[in-house]
């Protein structure tokens, strides 16, 4: 899967040719985003597996931003604004938000089975 | 007599209120502001419904009694309908609401609000449901006058049915011990009857043309009505005579018209080999004489009869069974004469096998109100056997007077037999409110134990014994009378069932109110009759008296109607039957008539 | 007010005012005195008062038809303008029933010396019946204990009496025979015929808690029924081909509102043009020939009906219109094969069997038959007279061992109304109807003796009786006189008691007849065997009761004479029942008086006959003179003579001893003790069947008809069946599945909810990724395409 991602960012890097350019934060908005997937899936902790999400989150608002800015996108292209940057403040907010809400949840989950452990957690199986 | 002389105007109001008047009681009683609780409330409401219907019958019936005649009411001696009412109702298949009374049915229809007074003061002792059994009872009256009165196949065929199911009600959740197989049984035969009458009204009406009628027809019949002035019934006329497409009809006069046509499309239609009259008429005649009933669609009648209550039983002997010789003589004869006079012997037949057959039936029953039931059985096979000879007229002279003879005997038959069979009926409910069985082995001394009510029951008896001097005489004679000229052979057999019908109704007037002492259960509560069930009583026996001894008071109705009606189909026999040469030699067997012919 | 519209006032208000008593006794009779005491005086006044207006209806009619002597052979009268139309008769309606085109039936009178005479025997012997019930029915004017009905629970029932119910019925019994002797027309006959019936049903049946009475009352009505049976056949033969059931001719407005003859009965078969001459009616004719008419143009009809008639076409509904009216005359006047009910109705009060025997009822069977006469052809008459011989035998020889008082005298009445059947059928119009005014006197004397008999003694049986003579002398006397009438003595050819005239006239008639038609001279020897039979049984009675010492003390003690209301009319019948037959100088006289009603055509005589061979009846005039009168005579004489000793030499001397010939004579003594095993014959062959073919139909409703009935329900029942197991199965099978498939997908698919969050994660990122696979390459595919 990560292969796969690479693969697909690599013509870009090749694309830029000079300095940075928005593939090289795509690139790392990809790794970001990928790493926190991983997390998300190997990690039996729920902790962990927040921190992952805070990843995934985080690798998307990279990508906002990098395509917000009007210094790393070509020329002639319109201008969007502050779009890219409201959405990414939005997104941290709603990670912030997310995270109380899921701590709360992991604590109370805590208490009750004394552990945090996800995969302990299949109360919501059919 | 000029028909349409005998037009008034459209008069809505006697017919429609004699009619619908207990449906409207009916529905005012069933509204929940009626408490259930006030019982008498209800019987008396419905007594007072139906003294005001038959008051109302009587109003138009007997003119003189009620001081200056009106032009709603029955001038006696006009053969054609009366007091006509005509609205549209269905206007795509031209349904009409077409209401009349002639000299056949007027007398129906008074003998029916007179037994609906009587039956309904004779509820009192119902005690169960009284408000639904009352409100039913209401419809029921209301069903039975909309036939008699109906013109219109398609009114005739509903009222027919809005009679069935409140009888089947009224026998089922009040009646006795086995009262949901007998009103089972009583459905499914008569529906039986009504099904086979629907497929026949639906062939006429397809087959049937108002086109072939002349004017004066049209007018006659009241398919355009003669009340409208001169020029919008030239209208109504041309626009029926120059319709594209064949104009159907549910008018039974019209239809009478078109089966009398010598160029009658009943006749001449085919199907499976035999004519459309002819299936009609079987048909008709089918879903009639389960109503009379004849032998062998009679088994529903003994089952009904004993479970029923006893004003039901009234009604039902004393009204339901008449339907059916009404039909045939208002619907099946007129509308399919060719077929009428083919099957006679049909008709014939099967009244005659009733008499006998009931007679005997009754004979062995050990059941009181089963043996009187029997009776109405052999009754009403004289009505079947007077309506039948009607085709003695075919021969050389077409003499109409002893097949006149036979139909009024079997008219009369009818309403003695109305006035007998619910006298018996009543007289068995009362022994049975005393002492709750019926069983002839268990009754005896009953005449030292009510002297009073003995009296009237023996009178009542006689009465359909068929005694000179009570109603049940006149109508048994002249049928009787009238039957030698179609069969020897039936006339033969139908005088032997006096002996059977004396035998009977002795015997059992002999075991329950001759003898030393009562023999069955509850012997205490044999008291004597009460002021209610004698002013029950005294009006049948009364009019049983009446009748047998003043026989013209009935006929000034009824003859002149019958008469026409015969005369009329003499008249076609000869016109449009004997012209086909082919028929001649067949019709010759039969009796050439009277001989009274001055000299 | 001429005569013609003072006989039908008069008689007709005779008539009516019995009914009038019947109704006021209906319903006043419990409040008319104590118990109803002076119904009996209602009742009494009614019938008087129909007495005393029959008599004066009989003056008018002397005043306008004298009797004379018999000149034979001719009409008689003073009407000269109806001599040659026949006897004087007045003929009209009162009151129509039914009439419809040229059918037409009424209530009306035909009234002639006939109906006279006989409205004065009837309401006669009422009054005297009225006047000794008064008498004779005291028991009930108290409670009565009846001691034949045993109650279930031991004891005899007490009951209140009913003496006002018995006159109520008594009153509608003359209404109902007097109508039928007024009678205008046949209808109106069997109209009173039923109400006759109905009434002696009542009657028979007064002590109705006995099982005995109430069945006898049926078995009386039912046989009648059963001669009703062939009196409507008779009655529509008539009907049918005639289309009158009138005696006489009738005038009616016609359609034009003329005057139109319409010939009645008579007219039809004895036509005035040929002489009174019978002959079968036209109508008849058409009838049976209606083939023949129907192919004939309806112009000549009229000019072939004597041809036809020629043919003998029609005269088979003559003979049966004829024997169907003699049916129902059977069954009334009780003759062989219908006469098992009379002696069954003893059980009624007796002087009801006076009534129902002498006036009234059996009466009512011979006076149709003497009123019908002109329409009765020969063969009919032979039929009649053979119903009457075999009847007077079977009746007499039962009569010979019975020992029932009341029985006897019923068999005699029996035997005597076959005398008068037989005469009737001999061609003795006039004989046969002479008898039965003479034998109304004296069988009723005879009933009445019986009922004070049995008054003082409380038994029927003649075993326990003997020597009354001298306890009752007058009703002894009264009754040597009846006994003495009915067995006809007298000196010949000097004087004799009312029946010496009647049975004489009889038995010349029969001699007469027997001479004519010698293949038919048995009948001459029933009559006069029937005469010694009739005098012996008839003294065995008297002597049995009488003479000799008394047999049972106990009832010899008790008896008594009766009292003067009781007596009184025994005296007044006897001095008629001597007196009746007596022709005064001048000829006034029953005989002479009934000649004026004597059918026209009927004097002289009649040949004819076709389904027995050609007959002669000698016209009865005939009889009367010479040789056959003189034989006729002394045969009587001596037949009655032989009789009475035989009975002295049994009874009253006791040489010959009734035992011993009783033993002698075993099988033939209780053949006959068993009254010839009539009722269980009858039992055997018509009561049985008919109530095996009774339960037979009714089984047939319930076991045939309400079993297909059952069995058409029984199928359809299982053909719902059948349906509803398709809806249950197929139909409502495929729903299921359809249901079923969803939920078990459903439960598999749930497998795949694991709740693992982490596998969600991987579910995710796997379904991402596919989706962006499958899309890139679907894009790419649809870019290339």
């Amino acid at each position: 899967m990560t292969g796969s991602c690479v693969g697909a960012v690599v013509p870009l890097l090749a694309s830029a040719g000079d300095g940075v350019s928005v593939a090289h934060y795509l690139v790392v908005g990809a790794i970001l985003f990928t790493a926190g997937i991983v997390c998300m899936a190997v990690k039996r902790n729920a902790l962990g597996v927040l921190m992952g999400i805070e990843l995934v989150l985080n690798g998307a608002n990279v990508n906002f931003v990098a395509f917000a800015s009007p210094y790393l996108r070509g020329q002639g292209a319109a201008s969007l604004g502050l779009d890219g940057q409201v959405i990414a403040l939005f997104v941290i907010l709603l990670a912030a938000a997310e995270a109380a809400v899921a701590l709360a949840i992991t604590l109370n989950f805590y208490n009750n089975h004394a552990t945090v452990d996800v995969d302990r957690a299949d109360d919501l199986k059919g | 007599m000029d028909a349409a002389a005998s037009i008034t105007q459209p008069a809505l109001w006697p017919l429609t209120a004699i009619v619908f008047l207990p449906a409207l009681v009916a529905a005012f009683l069933s509204l929940p502001i009626v408490p259930k609780a006030r019982e008498e409330f209800i019987r008396w409401t419905t007594l007072f419904t139906t003294a005001v219907v038959f008051v109302l019958s009587l109003w138009m019936a007997w003119p003189q009694l009620f001081g200056a005649a009106g032009p709603a009411q029955f001038r006696l001696g006009d053969t054609g309908m009366q007091a006509v009412v005509k609205l549209p109702w269905i206007r795509a298949f031209g349904i009409e609401y077409l209401l009349g009374v002639d000299g056949i049915s007027l007398p129906l229809v008074v003998l029916t609000t007179f037994l609906s007074m009587l039956a309904a003061a004779a509820s009192w002792p119902i005690t169960k449901h009284v408000k639904a059994y009352h409100v039913l009872f209401l419809l029921l009256e209301t069903g039975m006058l909309g036939v008699f009165v109906s013109l219109d196949f398609f009114l005739f065929y509903v009222f027919w049915e809005v009679m069935l199911l409140p009888m089947y009600f009224l026998i089922g959740i009040w009646g006795g011990p086995r009262r949901e197989y007998a009103a089972i049984k009583f459905f499914l035969y008569t529906l039986l009857g009504s099904v086979l009458m629907l497929l026949a009204i639906l062939m006429l009406y397809f087959t049937s043309d108002l086109r072939q009628l002349s004017p004066e027809q049209l007018l006659a019949s009241h398919v355009v009505s003669p009340a409208l002035d001169a020029g919008a019934q030239a209208d109504a006329v041309r626009a029926v005579r120059d319709a594209k497409a064949p104009v159907h009809t549910f008018n039974l006069l019209a239809l009478a018209q078109i089966g009398q046509l010598p160029n009658s499309p009943f006749a001449a239609t085919q199907i499976w080999g035999m004519s459309l009259e002819k299936w009609a008429f079987l048909l008709l005649l089918i879903g009639f004489v389960i109503k009379v009933p004849v032998v062998p669609v009679h088994t529903w009648l003994p089952d009904a009869h004993v479970e029923a209550p006893t004003p039901i039983s009234m009604i039902l002997a004393g009204v339901l069974l008449k339907l059916g010789g009404y039909g045939i003589l208002r619907i099946c004869y007129p509308i399919c004469p060719g077929a009428g006079l083919d099957l006679a012997w049909l008709v014939c037949g099967l009244g005659v096998v009733s008499m006998v057959y009931g007679a005997f039936a009754a004979l062995a029953q050990k059941d009181f109100k089963r043996m009187v039931a029997y009776s109405s059985v052999s009754h009403m096979g004289y009505v079947m056997l007077g309506l039948g000879v009607w085709s003695a007229v075919a021969g050389h002279d077409y003499r109409w007077d002893a097949w006149a003879q036979g139909v009024n005997g079997a008219m009369f038959q009818m309403l003695a037999h109305g006035i007998s069979s619910a006298g018996m009926f009543f007289m068995v409910g009362v022994l049975y409110d005393r002492v709750h069985h019926r069983n002839l082995e268990e009754f005896g001394g009953i005449f030292n134990r009510m002297p009073v009510y003995s009296g009237l029951a023996i009178a009542v008896f006689f009465a359909g014994l068929g005694l000179p001097g009570l109603c049940g005489f006149i109508g048994e004679v002249l049928v009787t009378l009238s039957s030698w000229n179609y069969s020897r052979a039936l006339a033969v057999v139908s005088a032997f069932t006096v002996i059977l019908t004396a035998a009977y109704i002795l015997w059992a007037i002999q075991r329950v109110y001759l003898g030393a002492e009562y023999k069955g259960p509850h012997g205490d509560h044999l008291t004597a009759i009460t002021p209610r069930e004698l002013a029950i009583a005294t009006p049948l026996v009364f009019f049983a008296i009446l009748f047998g001894v003043a026989p013209q008071i009935l006929f000034n109705y009824v003859a002149p109607s019958v008469n026409r009606q015969v005369e009329t189909l003499a008249d076609w026999t000869r016109r449009v039957h004997d012209a086909k040469p082919a028929s001649v030699a067949a019709i010759g067997e039969q009796g050439p008539g009277q001989d009274v012919a001055a000299r | 007010m001429d005569i013609a519209a003072q006989l039908p006032l008069l008689l007709g208000l005779a008539w009516l005012v019995p009914l009038a008593s019947f109704v006021a006794i209906l319903f006043f009779g419990p409040r008319m005195g104590p118990h109803g005491r002076n119904a009996a005086w209602v009742a009494t006044a009614a019938i008087v008062t129909s007495l005393v207006l029959s008599l004066l209806a009989a003056g008018t009619w002397l005043g306008a038809h004298p009797v004379q002597a018999a000149h034979h052979g001719g009409s008689h009268g003073s009407d000269h303008s109806a001599e040659a139309a026949g006897p004087v008769a007045y003929a009209g309606d009162w009151y129509t029933l039914y009439q419809g085109g040229g059918l037409r039936l009424s209530i009306g009178w035909y009234i002639d010396a006939l109906t006279v005479a006989m409205f004065v025997v009837v309401t006669f012997i009422a009054t005297c019946i009225h006047v000794y019930a008064s008498g004779y029915m005291h028991d009930e004017l108290h409670d009565v204990t009846d001691h034949e009905v045993h109650l279930s629970g031991g004891g005899h029932l007490h009951r209140p009496g009913r003496f006002p119910r018995f006159f109520q019925a008594l009153s509608l019994f003359c209404f109902s025979m007097l109508g039928i002797v007024i009678a205008g027309n046949l209808a109106m006959v069997f109209v009173f015929w039923e109400l006759v019936g109905i009434c002696s049903w009542f009657l028979i049946g007064f002590y109705y808690e006995r099982t005995s009475a109430s069945t006898a009352a049926n078995k009386a009505f039912i046989v009648n029924r059963v001669g009703d049976f062939g009196m409507l056949i008779g009655l529509m033969a008539l009907w049918g081909a005639l289309g009158t059931l009138q005696f006489a001719d009738s005038k009616a407005a016609g359609p034009d509102g003329a005057q139109v003859v319409r010939p009645g009965l008579f007219g039809l078969v004895r036509p005035a043009e040929g002489g009174h001459a019978l002959q079968v009616p036209d109508g008849m004719v058409k009838f049976a020939a209606a083939d023949l008419v129907a192919t004939t143009p309806a112009a000549e009809v009229a000019a072939k009906i004597d041809d036809w008639r020629s043919m003998g076409l029609g005269r088979w509904l003559l003979f049966i219109a004829g024997v169907g009216i003699f049916c129902g005359c059977v069954g009334k006047s009780a003759q062989f094969p219908l006469f098992v009910w009379l002696p069954d109705a003893m059980e009624g009060p007796t002087p009801v069997s006076a009534l129902v025997h002498s006036a009234t009822m059996v009466a009512a069977g011979v006076y149709l038959v003497g009123r019908f006469y002109p329409v009765l052809t020969p063969d009919v008459l032979l039929v009649i007279a053979y119903v009457g011989a075999i009847t007077l035998f079977i009746a007499a020889t039962i009569a010979l061992v019975a020992n029932d008082i009341k029985r006897v005298l019923a068999y005699s009445t029996v035997s005597q109304l076959g005398y008068m059947m037989l005469a009737l059928g001999v061609g003795g119009w006039a004989a046969g109807l002479f008898h039965l005014v003479t034998h109304a006197f004296f069988k009723s004397l005879l009933f009445l003796c019986s009922g004070s008999v049995i008054h003082a003694c409380h038994t029927n049986d003649m075993r326990k009786m003997g020597g009354l003579a001298r306890v009752m002398p007058w009703t002894a006397g009264t009754m040597l006189v009846g006994c003495l009438a009915i067995i006809g003595a007298g000196v010949p050819f000097v004087i004799g008691l009312s029946g010496y005239y009647s049975k004489d006239a009889i038995l010349a008639q029969a001699l007469s007849f027997s001479r004519a038609n010698p293949a038919h001279s048995i009948l001459f020897l029933a009559v006069a065997g029937g005469a010694f039979l009739t005098a012996f049984y008839m003294f065995r009675l008297w002597f049995m009761t009488f003479a000799g010492e008394p047999r049972d003390h106990h009832v010899a003690d008790h008896a008594h004479e009766s009292p003067g209301v009781m007596v009184a009319p025994l005296v007044v019948l006897a001095v008629l029942a001597v007196a009746a037959g007596w022709t005064l100088p001048g000829g006034f006289g029953l005989p002479n008086l009934l000649e004026q009603a004597r059918p026209a055509g009927t004097a002289e005589g009649m040949t004819g006959g076709f389904v027995f061979g050609n007959l002669t009846f000698p016209a009865e005039h005939e009889s009367h003179e010479g040789a056959i009168h003189v034989t006729a005579t002394l045969t009587a004489f001596a037949t009655a003579l032989a009789g009475v000793v035989l009975a002295a030499l049994m009874y009253l001397v006791r040489i010959i001893s009734p035992a011993v010939v009783a033993t002698i004579f075993r099988p033939v003594y209780s053949f006959l003790a068993g009254r010839w095993y009539f009722d269980e014959l009858y039992h055997a062959l018509f009561v049985l069947p008919a109530l095996g073919i009774a339960e037979l139909a009714s089984g047939t409703d319930r076991g045939v008809i309400d079993r297909i009935i059952e069995g058409l329900a029984w199928t359809a029942r299982q053909l719902a069946g059948i349906d509803a197991w398709i809806d249950r199965t197929i139909v409502d099978g495929l729903v299921n599945a359809t249901a079923n498939a969803t939920w078990h997908a459903g439960l598999e698919l749930k497998k795949l909810q694991t709740g693992h969050l982490r596998q969600y994660v991987m579910f995710i990122v796997v379904g991402t990724v596919a989706l962006f696979v499958l899309a890139s390459l679907l894009f790419r595919t649809s870019m290339a395409g």
